[in-house]
Formats: structure tokens, sequence, C-alpha cells
């Protein structure tokens, strides 16, 4: 019997793809549950969506969260995009190192790195909110980001810029209508993916945020520590909606700005190290 | 594993000697010019890694062997190593055990499901393929908080496991706010990011090698022992680092379905830096992590190329 298409490994892979639905559509289902106690169907409702909609703290936290994700996915792609080009010509061992601090800012537990941040900031006076938010999401933002591009860069054959200096291009436009546009579509997919990350950080912003600002996912996470409800449901279905669009769009734009075969997979392997 | 990176094909000499040549601009001038930009390209990553990344972690490690007085706040430093003997002798090395324990078990648990689910996936057509994958990371697009929260009702007493459960089985199924919630909840989290690696390692074999194997009369288990795992070796173990190394220091979920009975050591490390504010205790708690974790990956890369070279 051929093992591809052995009934065992069929029937787990459906049952482990079902354990990775389940919690989602039962997020989805509770979002219109009358029921409060989200024990049993207690008939369908509007109700969770309206409340979280004129929730002054939701939508406060919304706009922090916007602001901390743009400022922190802008940051971290201008530390990557310049940290790539000088990896891209830099010697092996001073690339080892680089690649030994992209990677330890990827796998250090986020607790460790964040306390280690929130102590630096405490004993310098530098002062806890927004600005600090983003200053830490970028640390480990700017890491993924640097993965992606630089695997889109791995790809970049150097006798392409070549060709266009030698046709008598500057350096200057030779990087703005070669390197950096064969960059832009890594650009782009590691900004949606890195907005996405800060969107839903939880560990970096609650000790970085002090007591003033708290980005959406600090919010959620008081009301599920404090008091159980079924808007976080609804909450939760409006945010996942946002994120799953945002990240549709990366990969759509991976997809269609061409060279997405080589791209995509060259940045799944270089992210897991093969 | 950064070996591969380090000797990529993309490292170029830096003068090109064609637009040498045709600009006629001495080669020391060049060299000089590329080394300024050089120097500014490495600016920012260089120095917001280090400012905001290495100091921070050095800073921690100092103030671990400081001692803090508790009544006046006064940090002294004697370098002394009180702080870790205080972690060893008490409880919390319980919860550090506890978070090795959990660490492992779910590294584990995602191998298990994780692997067979990456081979059937690279098993089937490429239009399926893509279906599948965007099926096992597209919940890992959305928002962490609320799935994690989604199994506090999936999992309390009298929710739908437990009345599955009794359904079939006659037993009730009480796990909310223990080990086995907080083991649910890391697993279903982390899965993703051990599916994807393995994937990547068995996408690129030939499959004609395990119709081979088939034809030479190989059993499927036989198959999937002697074929498929070791050629799913190198994205088995960069799952397992991407996996096992965050989740020991998982914070939120132990926070969430641990129901604050049940915590693990990064609990330990919030509550020490926000709430005790016994800075010294708790950077001594978080370097001890950091410690146990630098230990667990130098074996693993130390394993990872005697594995490779069978």
């Amino acid at each position: 019997m051929s093992f591809r298409r052995h009934p065992v490994a069929g029937a787990l892979a459906l049952v482990v793809i079902g354990y990775l639905w389940i919690p989602i559509l039962a997020v989805a289902v509770n979002s219109f549950n009358r029921s409060s106690l989200m024990v049993r169907w207690g008939g369908s409702t509007a109700h969770w969506y309206s409340l979280a909609f004129h929730d002054h703290n939701v939508r406060a936290g919304l706009v922090t969260t916007l602001e901390i994700a743009i400022g922190s996915t802008l940051l971290s792609l201008v530390i990557a995009v310049s940290g790539s080009l000088w990896w891209r010509r830099a010697s092996p061992r001073a690339r080892a190192v680089y690649d030994a601090l992209v990677y330890a800012r990827i796998v250090l537990p986020e607790v460790v790195f964040a306390t280690a941040l929130f102590f630096l900031f405490l004993k310098s006076h530098f002062p806890l909110g927004i600005v600090a938010i983003i200053i830490g999401h970028s640390v480990w933002n700017s890491a993924y980001a640097a993965v992606i591009i630089q695997a889109r860069l791995i790809g970049l054959d150097p006798a392409v810029e070549e060709a266009a200096s030698d046709l008598g291009a500057t350096p200057w436009r030779v990087f703005r209508r070669v390197t950096f546009a064969a960059l832009l579509p890594a650009i782009i997919a590691s900004g949606l993916l890195t907005f996405t990350f800060s969107f839903d950080d939880v560990v970096t912003s609650y000790f970085l945020g002090g007591n003033s600002s708290s980005p959406l996912p600090i919010v959620l996470f008081g009301m599920i520590r404090f008091r159980i409800t079924p808007e976080i449901n609804a909450i939760g279905v409006m945010v996942m909606l946002f994120t799953v669009t945002l990240m549709c769009a990366a990969v759509a734009v991976f997809a269609i700005m061409g060279g997405a075969r080589r791209g995509r997979r060259g940045a799944f392997a270089e992210f897991y190290g093969q | 594993m950064d070996d591969d990176l380090a000797g990529g094909e993309g490292s170029i000499v830096v003068a090109e000697p064609a637009s040498a040549s045709r600009v006629r601009i001495p080669d020391r001038l060049i060299a000089r010019r590329h080394r300024i930009l050089a120097g500014l390209l490495v600016a920012p990553t260089a120095g917001w890694t280090l400012v905001f990344f290495v100091a921070p972690l050095i800073l921690i490690t100092v103030f671990s062997f400081a001692s803090e007085n508790l009544v006046t706040f006064n940090v002294s430093f004697g370098w002394t190593a009180s702080n870790y003997g205080a972690f060893g002798g008490s409880l919390y090395l319980w919860t550090l055990l506890r978070s090795v324990g959990l660490s492992l078990g779910t590294t584990l648990g995602c191998a298990v499901l994780g692997l067979p689910l990456a081979y059937f996936i690279t098993r089937q057509r490429p239009g399926v393929q893509r279906i599948l994958l965007a099926c096992v990371i597209v919940p890992f697009w959305t928002s962490f908080l609320v799935r994690t929260y989604s199994w506090v009702n999936l999992l309390q007493s009298g929710g739908p496991l437990d009345r599955l459960a009794q359904g079939l089985t006659g037993h009730r199924f009480e796990v909310l706010y223990t080990p086995t919630s907080i083991a649910i909840g890391i697993v279903y989290s982390y899965l993703p990011l051990m599916v994807l690696p393995i994937y990547v390692a068995l996408e690129r074999v030939n499959p004609d090698l395990y119709d081979v194997a088939a034809d030479l009369g190989a059993r499927p288990w036989r198959q999937f022992r002697r074929v498929v795992l070791p050629l799913a070796r190198p994205g088995l173990i960069a799952g397992i680092i991407i996996v096992g190394v965050p989740a020991m220091g998982e914070y939120v979920i132990p926070e969430i379905l641990g129901g604050g009975k049940t915590l693990m050591i990064g609990n330990i490390i919030v509550s020490e830096f926000l709430d005790v504010g016994n800075y010294p205790f708790g950077s001594a708690l978080a370097v001890s992590l950091m410690t146990i974790l630098m230990i667990m990956l130098f074996a693993l890369r130390r394993v990872q190329p005697a594995l490779e070279a069978r």
C-alpha cells in the first residue's frame, strides 16, 4: 500500500487541522452567542459587537496599537534594509556575528528580553510609554524583517547590478532601479508581517507601556484576566479579520511582484536556518 | 545554522572593476568610499542591537549578582551569588522544573502532531498543498490572545470538550487551570512553527524515493521510520529550537490557562519585576532561564551535524 494515501496519516492530518481551527470557530460562534456563560448556545445576538464598538478603552487601545505598529514597522524596516545591504558585502566573520544577533533576537524568550529592556529604561530614567514600546518591538521585528530581506538578497544576482553599472548607471541609480526594486516585494511583505506581530504583541507592551498607554492586546489581556465577557470574542473576530486581511495582502504582494517562488521558499528556508 | 548564511552566494568583492576603470577614480578612494558607506549601513542595526538588546541583557546579568535591601531599596554590588542561592533552595526551583518539563513535553507534542501533518501536505498535489499550508498558517496570524482565551471556553467544566468526553467515555474532562491545559495551549500556539520547517525539509525530497522504498517492500511504518524521518530531521531540529526555546519562557499562556495557580518561570520573572520589585532576584531568574536555554541550544547544535552525517 502506498503511504501517500495512508488513512492513518490522512486522518491525523485532519484532526490536527481541526485542532488548529476549532478555537477560532468557537470565538466566531460565541461572538454571536446570547448566553454570556458561553457554555451553551443561547440564541444569536449582535449585542457584543455593539458593546465592543462603543467601548472607550477598546477604541483608545486600537489607536495606540496602530501608532505603535506603524512606528515600529517603519523603524524595523530601516534597520533591516540597511543592515541587510551591509551584510551582503561584509566579511564572513562580521556576518556570523550579525546572523547570531538576528537569530538571538528571534529565539530569546520575550519575557527575558522585555524584563531586561524594562530594567534598562528604568535605570536610565527613560520614560515608559508608546515610544518605549516602539523601541522594544523594533528590536525583534527588525530581526524578522532582516531574515526575509536577506533571503531576497541572496536570490539577487550581482551580475544584474554590474550590468546596470556597465551600461552607465550611477551607483545611486543602480541601487534605486535594480537593488531596491528587487527588494521591494520583500520589504512590503516583511513590513506587513512585522506590523501584524507588533499589532498582536502582549509581553513587550505589558512591560514597556507604563501606566499611561495601553495598546489593544493589553486592554484585552486585562479583560481576560479580570472579567470574562463575550465582548472579547467580538473584538477578537474583528482583530482576526483585520490581521488575516493584512497577511493575505502580504502573501499576494509577494506572489504577484515576481520571483515569488524563490523568495517565499527562500524566506522559509532562511527563517528556519536550512 | 548560520554557517549556511555566512557562506552564502551573495558575497561579492567590494569594488567592481568595470565601473572603476570607467570613472577613473583611484582604487584607494573607492575603497574608502565603500568603507564609509558600509559604516553608514551597519550603524542603525549595530547601534540598535547593542543599545536595546545586548546592553539590557548585560545589565540584568550584572544585577543578578547584586543584592537589594528590601526595606530601603538600595542596591549594593558585592558580586554575591545569593540570588542564585535563594533561587536554588526555593519553591521556584519547582516552577523552573515544571517549565522545563512543559517545554520538553510540548515540543514533543508539536513534533508528534506536526511531522505526520507536514509529510501528508508534501504528498499532495501542489494546489492542495497550498490550501493545506494556508490552513496551518492562517490561525497563526490571528490574534494569539483571543485564540488562547478561546481555550478557556472550550475547556471549562460543562464546556464543549467536557460534555463531549462525558458523552463518549462517561468520564469528565476537567483540565482547565492545570498543567494539562497549559500544555494544550502551548502545543496549539506553537504547532505551525513546527510544521513549516519540516514541510520545507520534506518538500525538497524527490517523491520517487518513497515509491522506491515501497517497491522494495517496506511497509508504511518502516517507510516512515527509515525514509521520512531521516529526511525530515533538519527541519525537525529547526522546529524543536523554534518551539522549545520560546515555549520555556512562555508568560501569557500560563497566565490565562493556568488561572494564576499553575505558573511557569516566565510568570515568576514578571511578578518579581512588576509586582515585588526585587530586581536582582528577578534578574537572577531571567539569567538562569537564558543560561539553561543557551546550554540546550549548544547541545542541539552539537547534535545536529552528528545526526546529519549519519
